[in-house]
């Protein structure tokens, strides 16, 4: 993790602040500056749907070394409410819980922190609900 | 415009080179080249690699390789396209011939991977997707491709252990090639009793890490084996901003544009080289470049289409798989293959009668495809 890069992104971990397009509406998360849809650079900001649904999902035994300490993961691929697709963790997960099709909502958590002294890194994750 | 032909290739044997550094690969393999080549001047290099800053603190890998072979003054530089570093550097290659500046282009994909901690490199190889909003989440390169083959199960009734057939593909063929990392078979089975890395992708079916480096030299000079078509094409950064993430655009693109500037019929392609990271990148690759039909290329490789002696052999030297996965070094060890089964010196892995094959490398799931057609010169 890089904290100043975290800083910048703040508010869309915490959030979910996607892009709308102001000519077409298509909406994206994450963020855009150019609309893939049709081209436009009118973009404004949006926050996305909280809830959405299990599309796909894994218990990552070797996370990457910033998130080490944290192993197993359990990541998901979440259809939002709006259609759009977004990776995140799973909290609280009872394996037996997760299925393609459960319904989730996005909540804030700590994702990891850099050893004893440094910053502490929170933002999404998704609960079942 | 200058045409493209493979002039020689030279390999380090893919595997664990505790002995070797980042440079003694790259030397290695050019210099086998460049013997097997004859005297032939280089005027221009071209490194592929994804991660030696990260896993080497080694950047400015041109200048470095030209230095080391005592070329200082060539022209020289390195390409990235994360996995698909190899092809892209195989690519740049093509367009420096085509482009008529040059006329001996030496290309090297090289990656040194056992010199890091698991998860060091773990965390390198999920750059091929976004620092900002994959990494972040903590998700691995391996996890993605498990979450995309979760998807296709789910959405084509396929199980684990069907797609677990390209691995024991990859396995067979790789028994007999000099230059793999595993020489050894294998089944559904012994993959089954593997553990999971991340769900539903076993140790057995996931390519392994590896050092290893291949050149391949380039020349406007009449050889054996020339290149017809070499395309690239893009697909969105992130498996979560595509539409569709079961269609690998990429390569469907890049392979479509190359059948159409070869001039190939692509029924009469005699091998495939394609990128067989993952049971699911090998199955959805087949599907993209329209050799099974969507859902179906499991199927088809059970029932013997991919195999060594079947109507379309994949994988001819043990693929990603079995060969071994020097990440930037891939690409160029596929273009090699086909050198060698083209110019009739593939040994015990030759596909009797090869006159077309194709090779096809992505960096990312399928974000960056470089599909090359390539010909054996009669």
């Amino acid at each position: 993790m890089i904290p100043i890069a975290y800083w910048r992104n703040r508010k869309l971990y915490t959030r979910l602040i996607g892009s709308r397009c102001k000519k077409c509406g298509a909406e994206y998360y994450p963020p855009v500056k150019v609309c893939k849809k049709c081209g436009s650079t009118e973009i404004e900001e949006k926050e996305m749907p909280k809830t959405g649904t299990i599309v796909s999902f894994t218990k990552l035994t070797e996370p990457p070394v910033d998130f080490k300490d944290y192993a197993p993961i359990y990541l998901a691929m979440i259809r939002l409410d709006n259609g759009i697709l977004v990776l995140g963790q799973l909290a609280d997960a009872e394996s037996e819980e997760i299925k393609i099709g459960a319904r989730v909502m996005a909540t804030i958590r700590k994702w990891t922190e850099d050893g004893q002294s440094g910053i502490i890194y929170y933002g999404y994750k998704f609960k079942i609900i | 415009m200058s045409k493209v032909y493979i002039k020689s290739v030279g390999l380090v044997p893919v595997g664990e080179h505790w002995n070797k550094s980042l440079t003694d690969l790259m030397v290695e393999a050019s210099l086998n080249a460049l013997k097997n080549a004859g005297n032939v001047k280089i005027d221009r290099i071209i490194v592929g690699n994804m991660m030696s800053g990260y896993l080497n603190n080694q950047e400015h890998l041109g200048a470095l390789l030209a230095s080391a072979l005592g070329m200082k003054g060539i022209d020289s530089l390195k390409v990235e396209a994360a996995c698909g570093s190899g092809g892209m550097a195989v690519h740049e290659g093509y367009v420096s011939i085509k482009s008529g500046e040059f006329e001996n282009v030496l290309v090297v994909g090289v990656e040194k991977m056992k010199d890091a901690d698991t998860s060091v490199l773990t965390k390198a190889l999920a750059m091929a997707e976004s620092a900002e909003f994959t990494q972040v989440v903590g998700a691995s390169f391996i996890s993605l491709n498990a979450l995309l083959m979760k998807m296709y199960m789910n959405r084509y009734n396929v199980q684990e252990d069907h797609l677990d057939i390209f691995p024991v593909i990859a396995h067979k063929n790789a028994v007999t090639a000099p230059h793999a990392q595993f020489k050894k078979a294998f089944t559904i089975e012994d993959v089954k009793r593997s553990p999971y890395i991340a769900e539903p992708i076993r140790l057995l079916s996931s390519a392994p890490s590896s050092d290893g480096a291949a050149a391949v030299l380039l020349s406007s000079k009449p050889a054996d084996v020339e290149i017809l078509a070499s395309e690239v094409s893009t697909n969105e950064l992130m498996l979560s901003q595509r539409e569709n993430p079961l269609k690998f655009e990429a390569t469907e693109k890049a392979f479509k544009k190359a059948v159409e500037k070869s001039g190939i019929d692509s029924s009469k392609v005699d091998f495939l080289e394609i990128h067989d990271a993952f049971p699911i990148v090998a199955a959805l690759s087949l599907e993209a470049m329209g050799y099974s039909e969507e859902g179906k290329a499991a199927h088809d490789a059970a029932k013997g289409k991919y195999n060594f002696e079947g109507d379309l052999p994949i994988l001819t030297f043990g693929g990603l798989k079995a060969r071994g996965h020097p990440v930037g070094g891939t690409g160029v060890y596929q273009v090699a293959e086909a050198y060698m089964q083209l110019s009739g010196t593939a040994g015990k892995n030759q596909v009797q009668g090869a006159k077309v094959g194709v090779t096809q490398n992505v960096g990312g799931i399928d974000t960056t495809s470089i599909v090359h057609i390539m010909r054996k010169v009669s």
